[in-house]
């Protein structure tokens, strides 16, 4: 079990960078063509709005766990196989992680090297990091966040100085219309990145001001909401929507466009680091959680243990999961969003909190009769 | 070593050193030849009357060494008591032995006692002229005074001696250190006289509740080790630690402060020092005060100072002299610089072999010519360029100073150039390798550039295997690393990681000396404030220059300046988590 | 323990070994490819040229051009039923690997261009190792190979001449245009632009323009010359438009920077010169009542540098005078440029995109026929503000009016 303390600041940019880990780079939303930001911004409230469910809940249990509270909730078996289910979700979506940023490196890097090696040594990375354990991972984020902070914003101020950026590109706003764009919030964004936060309810007990973590979390994902629609603004104002609707990274190609003063281009390596790390920081929090689910059900000392035969696992998974990429992408976006995220982001957190919330009134409501009886 | 009575496998001597049995000698106890003994146990039995005896055991121990001296005397008159005092020449201060231990002892007045034993009391309280005197009845305190430099004082019939505090001898005056130069700063340096050490730093630090703790560590140099902490600034548990963990040493030699130092750090498998060691007292005395413990050798001029957290090993002394424009820039390009030294080789193998789209056109083509000329694999060549550099360097350090410098600047012009022209290497793999060279010696401390050193090799090897990716893979691992290290409970990387703004001001960018409001809130704990607020320098203040009247002597030293109308008072940090976790 | 981490390290090391580093390309292993062209044979299969550098010959050469190297690069070609079945085939003729990251150039040639470029740059576009951001340009009256294999005088390899000269000419002049591979497969696609792209030719002796003799002389035998603009309808070269009328198209599309204009005065033709500096182009589309129409606004700044004729320049009514000659001069120019494209049905200025982007309801209805019918007839009004800054170093002329040829 775990002891040791992150701090809020930590828990912040922790969930900054697990949020923009791999959004940033596989395109979401993009069905929405040139209102691709506005899809991105309402899946943000909405995915605000799931969070609050799981914040709700978790202050039911504080200093517990998603999978340790679930058997609470609904009884020691159910909650058990429940708690189990969202294990192999960690577990299976740390396998996409890893599986999409092999993907990338393969793409555009590295074609001829078999993708096992690729993940393998992301996993490596991962299963050394949460072996150390997650404050060693958050006081890494603390370095790191400098550095992809600082090339976000060059970036960003690149992409302007080359002129490439063509506003008009925008328009026609909700061309698609309001159906639409509705109907993308709904089945793409609000799960992918933000419905994710729901991994981080297995860091609640982790933080040393309890009080302050909804604060924080929301914080952090309203910013990197913002910092995502402006990354997808950008991508649709110098490729074009339609061009971003067919790509596979579409920031790839618009850090490609970069060229300034003849000098300051070909950036797609240093683009590549960044994505890297973020991918990095992703993978572990989803494998922590994880781990610790698995820990705390079957009641582990030894944390450690675990943690190599739970990585290699997770690198077959990654590689098992798809035959090519067209299939792990329609798996991602499609597939899971019907079986994975829907119940696992909505339905189950709702139906447990009314549990949960139908509970304590209850035994609120036998305390109070408890006193009526007695004046 | 152990010469002479047969060579046991060490396997032996551990199992039985683990078994706690001491070593297969006969053992040293009262009852049997009480005067064996060996270097790792002195013995312990007591002293006897007759001071023949004491003089025939102490010559059979010291082998009759001639630096031993026995000197015999009389004391006293009608009747005199015959005595001797015994020293190891060249230990000893001959004034103090001649002039203020033997000289009253051979006085003719010495008014006669009734036994022995007054007449060593009265020695004792009356006689002799010198400090640190002390009773010892057994032969290992009297072997470990005599072999500290006291003169031992021994009288017939009396089964005691007298340890005097004569210690002395010849020493290296205070020079300039030599590793770690300043330009602007004191030009003191430790010696390899504990007590010259100490003093040095008491001088910077006039204050007494600077402590000290002094121990005898390693069984057979029986060296003397002190330590030193503020008392109130310094955290107690930290203290503890340190002394806790300095008991805990048993070995045969301490030689140097850095065996201590091996023996003491939190974590042997790691390439990152975590005790800091430097040749300059107002180093020491600087760390002192912000709660760090140091910890004095005799016999080295190399203290170590703990704990040690990362970003020390990059900010040299000067950093607090200047102001903090020019330090900050300095110690920024000093990060820069460290990490040149560990990527740049790799980048440029990761760059030519994997991302050749990363280099622009027109070096590629540069580049592309230089490579046509040269047999090996770009790796290759870093590899034997980076080993062959680490040669000349190894080279450098042994020749004598004059010619030293000499030789590397030819070796590395020469062969560098001579490499190039036979094809065995390109030029951009010489320019990289040397702007490498050169920023490793630019690192401040040279137990970081030696860290340096080892991962870049490591760094070269895995971006030749997987270019920019396997790169920045090794540096999430080194950075992994790092932050899971703890120096003495405090972690490693903070104050960036976790990062502690009030103190982050003294790590890359040094905030003006004004702005230094608290101590490093994870090593000292309590007593954060340093100095008062509004410290900041102000012009008077403009109505007239007489500056406001004094409401209290909490204001300001300067003038015209508002007097603060609350001071701040921070509470230790409160996590209640015995290592000093992230406290916020 | 200790053994668990000893093995695993023997294992590392083993992996270090193994063969195969599968992505590491030594950089003498790669023929670095810094042009492509792509032609039309004549039984219509595709022919691919790729501009070879030899590095040897290029860097680090002591003396220039037609010293002891020899030529700084090398074409070659290959054919194929598609583009990357041509490169394929390049394998057999090349000792090396093509890399194409520095492929900064693609020639296509003309007959190719006619058929449709469309196929060919999807492979382009496709592949993560080319970069689009290649300059596209056309070659005319001779073929994308022949026009890869001249030797230029100043830069050493061609493909970097060409770059330059489309660059700076633009910058300067406005009457080429710098297109890269991205924007032109982009326009392909839109529905409401007709994309262009420069052509270039080779002036001068053709067959001498291979060898190295051509830069061994002051003036070349063979030299390459941007030559007017290549419109494209749906993906397939439809005509040219020569380069005395390209600046009107591109000032239109925004594409001017510097250029020069002259101007009539007291009957001289062409008697003042005046240079723009800055020169900024908007172009608004309108709908009225189903009726679209597009309004453009010209802003200019520059300097007068040139008077063949005794004008007096410190005079601000001169000024105002020749200003208002330099907008009409400008306006004629442009809207002479919107009625060849008119009468071409082609749409290269992206009017068709504004109203997409502005109008989209009403785009609908355009869209269909906007080429054939709503185009030509759409309603483009000019408008020009030209300012002149400063007349150089001098204002009044010479005191004396001297009859002076020239």
């Amino acid at each position: 079990m775990e002891q040791t303390k992150i701090n809020t600041r930590q828990l912040f940019i922790l969930a900054i960078m697990f949020e923009l880990g791999s959004s940033a780079v596989i395109p979401v939303g993009t069905s929405a063509m040139q209102d691709v930001w506005l899809v991105v911004l309402i899946g943000l409230v909405l995915g605000m709005a799931l969070f609050l469910v799981y914040y709700r809940l978790s202050q039911y249990y504080p200093g517990d766990v998603l999978t340790a509270y679930t058997e609470r909730i609904v009884g020691v078996w159910p909650g058990r196989v429940l708690a189990v289910i969202y294990i192999v979700y960690f577990l299976y979506l740390t396998a996409r992680v890893l599986r999409n940023f092999g993907e990338l490196l393969l793409m555009f890097a590295y074609m001829e090297t078999p993708l096992i090696i690729l993940n393998a040594i992301m996993m490596l990375t991962v299963i050394y990091a949460i072996y150390k354990g997650i404050e060693v991972v958050a006081r890494t984020g603390e370095l790191y966040i400098i550095g992809q902070a600082l090339a976000t914003a060059a970036g960003f101020a690149l992409v302007i100085m080359s002129g490439i950026m063509n506003l008009n590109l925008l328009k026609p706003v909700l061309q698609a219309g309001w159906g639409q764009i509705w109907k993308t919030a709904a089945t793409e964004t609000t799960f992918i990145p933000f419905g994710e936060m729901i991994v981080f309810t297995m860091l609640f007990p982790l933080v040393n001001r309890p009080e302050r973590t909804g604060r924080t979390l929301l914080a952090a994902m309203l910013i990197s909401g913002l910092i995502l629609a402006a990354i997808t603004t950008l991508n649709v104002t110098v490729l074009g929507a339609e061009t971003v609707a067919r790509s596979v990274f579409p920031l790839l190609d618009t850090v490609r466009r970069i060229e300034v003063a003849r000098f300051l281009e070909r950036f797609d390596a240093f683009f590549m680091i960044v994505l890297i790390v973020g991918g990095f920081f992703k993978a572990s929090v989803y494998f922590y959680a994880a781990v610790e689910g698995t820990v705390r059900l079957f009641r582990m000392r030894k944390q450690h243990r675990l943690v190599y035969p739970l990585g290699l696992l997770v690198l077959i998974i990654s590689l098992a999961t798809a035959s090519n990429f067209a299939e792990h992408l329609k798996e991602g976006l499609q597939i899971s969003t019907m079986y994975l995220h829907i119940p696992l982001q909505v339905v189950v957190p709702i139906v447990l909190l009314c549990i949960a919330a139908f509970r304590r009134r209850k035994a609120e409501r036998k305390d109070h009769s408890g006193d009526k009886s007695d004046s | 070593m152990r010469l002479g009575k047969g060579f046991k496998k060490v396997g032996e001597f551990n199992k039985n050193k683990r078994l706690g049995k001491k070593s297969g000698r006969k053992q040293a106890d009262s009852s049997s030849t009480e005067y064996d003994g060996d270097m790792r146990n002195v013995s312990r039995a007591p002293l006897r009357d007759s001071l023949k005896a004491n003089i025939e055991h102490v010559r059979r121990t010291t082998g009759g060494s001639p630096d031993v001296v026995v000197r015999k005397f009389v004391v006293g008159r009608n009747p005199g008591v015959e005595a001797a005092a015994l020293f190891v020449d060249g230990l000893v201060d001959d004034k103090n032995v001649y002039d203020f231990v033997l000289e009253p002892l051979l006085q003719s007045n010495i008014p006669p006692q009734k036994s022995g034993k007054d007449l060593l009391d009265f020695i004792e309280n009356s006689l002799v002229a010198v400090s640190g005197v002390e009773r010892v009845s057994d032969w290992s305190e009297f072997f470990s005074g005599l072999m500290e430099g006291s003169t031992m004082l021994m009288l017939d019939g009396v089964s005691l001696a007298l340890k005097t505090g004569t210690q002395g001898g010849q020493f290296r005056s205070i020079e300039e250190p030599t590793s770690q130069l300043a330009v602007r700063g004191p030009r003191e340096g430790f010696t390899e006289s504990l007590r010259m050490n100490t003093a040095m730093v008491r001088r910077y630090i006039r204050n007494p509740y600077l402590w000290q703790e002094s121990m005898v560590i390693g069984e057979a140099t029986q060296t003397r080790v002190s330590v030193m902490y503020i008392q109130g600034i310094a955290n107690d548990k930290v203290v503890e630690e340190v002394r806790r963990r300095l008991k805990r040493i048993k070995a045969d030699s301490i030689l140097e402060s850095g065996y201590i130092e091996q023996f003491i750090e939190d974590k042997t498998f790691t390439l990152f020092p975590t005790v800091y060691h430097t040749e300059r007292p107002d180093i020491v005395a600087a760390n002192l005060l912000e709660g760090r413990i140091a910890i004095f050798v005799d016999g080295t001029p190399f203290v170590l100072v703990v704990p040690a957290l990362f970003i020390q090993f990059f900010h040299a002394v000067e950093d607090y002299y200047y102001r903090f424009d020019i330090a900050s820039a300095l110690r920024f390009l000093r990060v820069l610089i460290f990490f040149l030294s560990l990527v740049a080789p790799s980048a440029y193998v990761a760059a030519t072999t994997f991302h050749q789209e990363m280099i622009p056109s027109a070096l590629v083509l540069s580049l592309a010519a230089q490579r046509e000329a040269v047999p090996f694999p770009a790796f290759i060549e870093v590899l034997v360029m980076e080993i062959a550099f680490e040669i000349l360097r190894e080279a450098g350090v042994r020749l004598p100073r004059q010619i030293g410098q000499a030789i590397s600047i030819v070796g590395a012009l020469v062969i560098g150039q001579a490499a190039v022209e036979a094809g065995f290497v390109s030029t951009s793999t010489v320019i990289v390798v040397s702007i490498t060279a050169i920023a490793s010696f630019a690192t401040p401390t040279v137990a970081i550039a030696t860290s340096a050193r080892i991962i870049r090799f490591v760094f070269i090897v895995i971006s030749s295997m997987f270019g920019f990716y396997g790169l920045v893979i090794g540096l999430l691992f080194m950075t992994l690393h790092l932050c899971s290290l703890r120096s003495f409970g405090v972690p490693y990387m903070s104050p960036l990681a976790p990062m502690i703004p009030s103190n982050a001001g003294d790590t890359i960018l040094r905030k003006p000396i004004w702005a230094w409001k608290e101590r490093p809130r994870l090593i000292s704990q309590n007593n954060i404030i340093r100095q008062e607020p509004y410290q900041r320098p102000m012009p008077p203040h403009r109505t007239g220059d007489t500056p406001p009247a004094d409401t209290g002597d909490k204001s300001p030293a300067n003038t015209g300046g508002t007097p603060p109308t609350k001071t701040m008072e921070k509470t230790p940090a409160s996590s209640g988590d015995d290592k000093g976790e992230n406290g916020e | 323990m200790i053994g668990k981490w000893r093995r695993l390290v023997v294992v590392l090391i083993c992996t270090a070994v193994l063969p195969g580093c599968w992505s590491q390309n030594e950089l003498n292993d790669l023929a670095l490819v810094f042009a492509i062209g792509l032609d039309l044979t004549e039984k219509g299969e595709y022919e691919m040229s790729v501009q070879v550098v030899n590095p040897g010959n290029v860097a680090g050469a002591t003396q220039r051009g037609g010293g002891a190297g020899g030529v700084p690069y090398t074409v070659i070609s290959a054919t194929g039923d598609s583009p990357m079945e041509a490169n394929l085939k390049m394998s057999l003729k090349l000792s090396r690997i093509l890399y194409y990251g520095h492929a900064n150039l693609v020639v296509i040639g003309e007959s190719l261009a006619r058929k449709g470029v469309a196929h060919a740059l999807d492979a382009l576009e496709r592949n993560s190792e080319f970069r689009t951001t290649s300059r596209v340009v056309i070659a005319r009256g001779q073929s994308a190979k022949e026009t890869l294999k001249v030797l230029t005088p100043i830069a050493k390899v061609s493909s970097n001449q060409i770059q330059s000269m489309l660059s700076h000419s633009q910058t300067l002049w406005g009457h080429t245009v710098e297109i890269d591979v991205w924007e032109l497969f982009h326009d392909i696609y839109s529905t409401g632009v007709n994309s262009v792209v420069s052509g270039i030719n080779i002036v001068g002796n053709r067959a001498d323009g291979a060898k190295q003799t051509n830069v061994q002389s002051t003036e070349p035998e063979a030299r390459l010359v941007l030559d007017g603009l290549g419109v494209f309808k749906q993906g397939k070269l439809d005509y040219w438009i020569p380069t005395n009328g390209t600046r009107g198209v591109l000032w239109i599309m925004n594409k001017v920077r510097q250029t020069n204009i002259t101007v009539a005065w007291q009957g001289k033709p062409e008697a003042i010169g005046y240079h723009i500096v800055r020169t900024n182009v908007s172009v608004r589309p309108h709908m009225k009542n189903g009726k679209p129409s597009i309004k453009i606004r010209v802003e200019a700044l520059g300097d007068i540098l040139e008077t063949l004729v005794p004008v007096n320049l410190a005079d601000a009514d001169q000024i105002n005078r020749i200003e208002k000659l330099i907008e009409h001069s400008i306006w004629k120019e442009l809207t002479a440029a919107v009625r060849n494209m008119k009468e071409r049905k082609t749409d290269v200025f992206g009017f068709g995109e504004q109203f997409e982007r502005n109008y989209p309801k009403d785009w609908r209805k355009l869209e269909a026929d906007w080429f054939s019918v709503h185009f030509p007839q759409l309603d483009v009004s000019v408008e020009v503000n030209a300012i002149i800054r400063t007349a150089g170093l001098r204002i009044k002329p010479f005191k004396r009016t001297v009859e002076l040829g020239g």
